[in-house]
């Protein structure tokens, strides 16, 4: 995929996570919509994956840590064709294979349970290490939050990651700087997360993420690098696209309103037309 | 039965790494704790499939759960609370949840680590895991249950939680396979109803033959499985004894006990039940010896618990 249609493909993404949003009247929507770029270019141009054999063991494998971005991954996935489109607007609802979560169980495509914040790295280097001990190719990526980097276990596995050499392993850090109780560095700062981070032995990449080449770049860096596992720090936009929405932390955990809604998605509309005629 | 006395630890670390020779599948993780859980051979045979992580028992489970995703069948063994109540979370999203194919074993249950506080003892590891949907609980009661617990929680396909203990132990009868779910009828009896688990089988069996010499008759019921519990097998013997007591080196609550309780319950069997374990408190330190002996878990303490109840009901 060119770039221009990864940004459409992203912008049909970001209109799903606020339908999905505001038909369940509950969800994540800032922290889905900093998530979209890279989300994006992961399920379409650079994980190998087949919607027809989703279950194949040789299958490079996602891990969304931050398990509230759940509507931007669902909407991927919808996208990619794991399930029809429509489903997404379940969210949330009795009976949905769309759960508040993601669940390997009920969603198809969905390599790792999550929800809980700081699990996913652990998860993502027991893949990594089984592909190295028995000589698969796979690649593993994971994707947190960095208000999540508070969590304990987040370094219990960054630390057996470096010093396994995990080099199929890219952790991405989707750095939007917001959490619920506000700013990250006023809540309990993580910063300078590159520097902990190459502590542990990782490659350090640090780049916009909601540019594409920045992205594809990063990503190509992370597949030359051996013997260290690579850590990619985002610097994105919690909200990004909604303008209402951008930098504001109380849109980590909210629906639109009618009004909101409205305007929301005139905003992704407008968007997406300006790319068309690009 | 030979008097023989067997490591536990050393006999579940022999029978997975014998299993390992024909499934490649078995990983083994380590926080810290490969050797004295048995593991020195594997290490030697297979250190490829052999991840020692170091001190980090939350992440290990995590790691279990993504090796597991990949068809691996990792067996991860430390100190009982460390695997349970520790990781309580991770056990329940990254393996109950996704029904992962790990196999988690927690070693020097209750109180066999006795001198090392209660921050080692691990009394409330039935209670917990019992509240993880999916998770099938296993307690092998003499060192050959121990090599066939091995081979049934490889062979079966979801997440296992296994408690072995610390002290030698010796065979107690002629050994069966291990089958998931379902319990031994050690002896026939009809004083009372006798439900044990574990290492605590092998104490109350010296009571019950003790009883015997005495006239009581104690029908002893051993659990090489804790969940899901064996319904038949105890139901058609609270029946004809018409009383239960339940003998377990876990807290009086929680565990065991209420797992028949509320069985009994449920199926409409009201005889009286009696739950005899560990007081539900921060238990003391000393040898394993004394601590037994003063919670009355020994087999003399088990015979007098015994002999009042019966006393008592009459």
């Amino acid at each position: 995929m060119n770039k221009k249609e990864l940004k459409l493909v992203a912008n049909n993404i970001r209109k799903a996570i606020i339908n999905g949003v505001y038909a369940a009247k509950a969800g994540h929507p800032g922290g889905s919509l900093s998530a979209t770029d890279i989300m994006t270019y992961l399920y379409f141009q650079e994980m190998r994956i087949d919607i027809n054999d989703s279950k194949n063991p040789s299958r490079d494998r996602f891990v969304l840590s931050k398990g509230h971005a759940a509507p931007c991954l669902y909407a991927a996935l919808a996208y990619k064709g794991f399930f029809p489109v429509e489903d997404l607007l379940t969210l949330r609802k009795l009976g949905s294979h769309l759960q508040g979560h993601p669940c390997i169980a009920h969603t198809p495509g969905i390599d790792m349970s999550s929800g809980s914040l700081g699990q996913g790295v652990s998860a993502a280097v027991g893949m990594a290490l089984s592909a190295k001990i028995f000589k698969e190719e796979y690649r593993v990526y994971t994707l947190l939050g960095d208000g999540e980097l508070q969590e304990g276990q987040v370094w219990e596995a960054a630390m057996l990651a470096g010093f396994k050499k995990l080099d199929n392993l890219v952790v991405i850090v989707d750095n939007n700087n917001l959490q619920i109780d506000g700013p990250i560095d006023e809540v309990n700062s993580p910063y300078p997360i590159d520097k902990k981070f190459e502590a542990f032995n990782f490659h350090i990449i640090t780049i916009n993420g909601h540019d594409y080449d920045e992205i594809e770049s990063a990503f190509n860096e992370a597949k030359r690098i051996k013997g260290k596992p690579t850590a990619i720090i985002a610097k994105t936009v919690k909200g990004k696209g909604v303008s209402f929405m951008e930098n504001k932390a109380s849109w980590h955990g909210a629906a639109p309103n009618a009004e909101q809604y409205a305007i929301a998605m005139e905003e992704l509309e407008k968007a997406g037309d300006a790319l068309c005629q690009k | 039965m030979s008097e023989k006395m067997f490591d536990p630890r050393k006999t579940f670390g022999k029978a997975v790494t014998d299993l390992a020779e024909a499934d490649n599948r078995i990983v083994v993780l380590s926080a810290d704790s490969g050797k004295s859980s048995g593991f020195s051979d594997f290490m030697e045979k297979y250190p490829e499939r052999y991840f020692e992580c170091g001190i980090m028992e939350q992440g290990v489970v995590g790691i279990s759960s993504g090796l597991a995703t990949t068809g691996k069948i990792p067996v991860f063994c430390a100190i009982a609370p460390f695997v349970t109540a520790r990781p309580f979370e991770m056990f329940r999203n990254d393996l109950g949840y996704m029904n992962q194919n790990a196999k988690i074993v927690g070693r020097n249950c209750g109180i066999t680590y006795s001198d090392l506080g209660a921050t080692h003892h691990s009394l409330d590891d039935f209670a917990l895991m019992r509240m993880i949907p999916g998770v099938v609980i296993l307690a092998p009661q003499d060192p050959n249950e121990i090599i066939d617990a091995v081979s049934a929680m490889i062979e079966y396909e979801g997440p296992v939680y296994m408690r072995i203990g610390n002290p030698k132990i010796k065979n107690l009868y002629e050994r069966q396979p291990v089958v998931i779910g379902k319990g031994r009828k050690i002896c026939e009896g009809d004083a009372i109803t006798l439900i044990t688990t574990g290492s605590t089988t092998a104490f109350a069996m010296e009571a019950v033959q003790e009883l015997a010499k005495e006239g009581v008759y104690v029908e002893h019921i051993g659990l090489s499985t804790v969940w899901p519990i064996d319904k038949e097998l105890i139901i058609e013997s609270a029946q004809k004894t018409k009383r239960v007591i339940v003998v377990e080196e876990h807290y009086v609550k929680g565990g065991l006990s209420t797992i028949v309780l509320e069985m009994l319950n449920e199926n409409e069997v009201h005889v009286p039940v009696i739950a005899h374990g560990i007081p539900h408190d921060y238990a003391s330190n000393g040898s394993y010896e004394e601590l037994m002996s003063y919670y009355k878990l020994d087999s003399k303490g088990i015979k007098g618990i015994i002999t009042n109840f019966i006393k008592e009901d009459k």
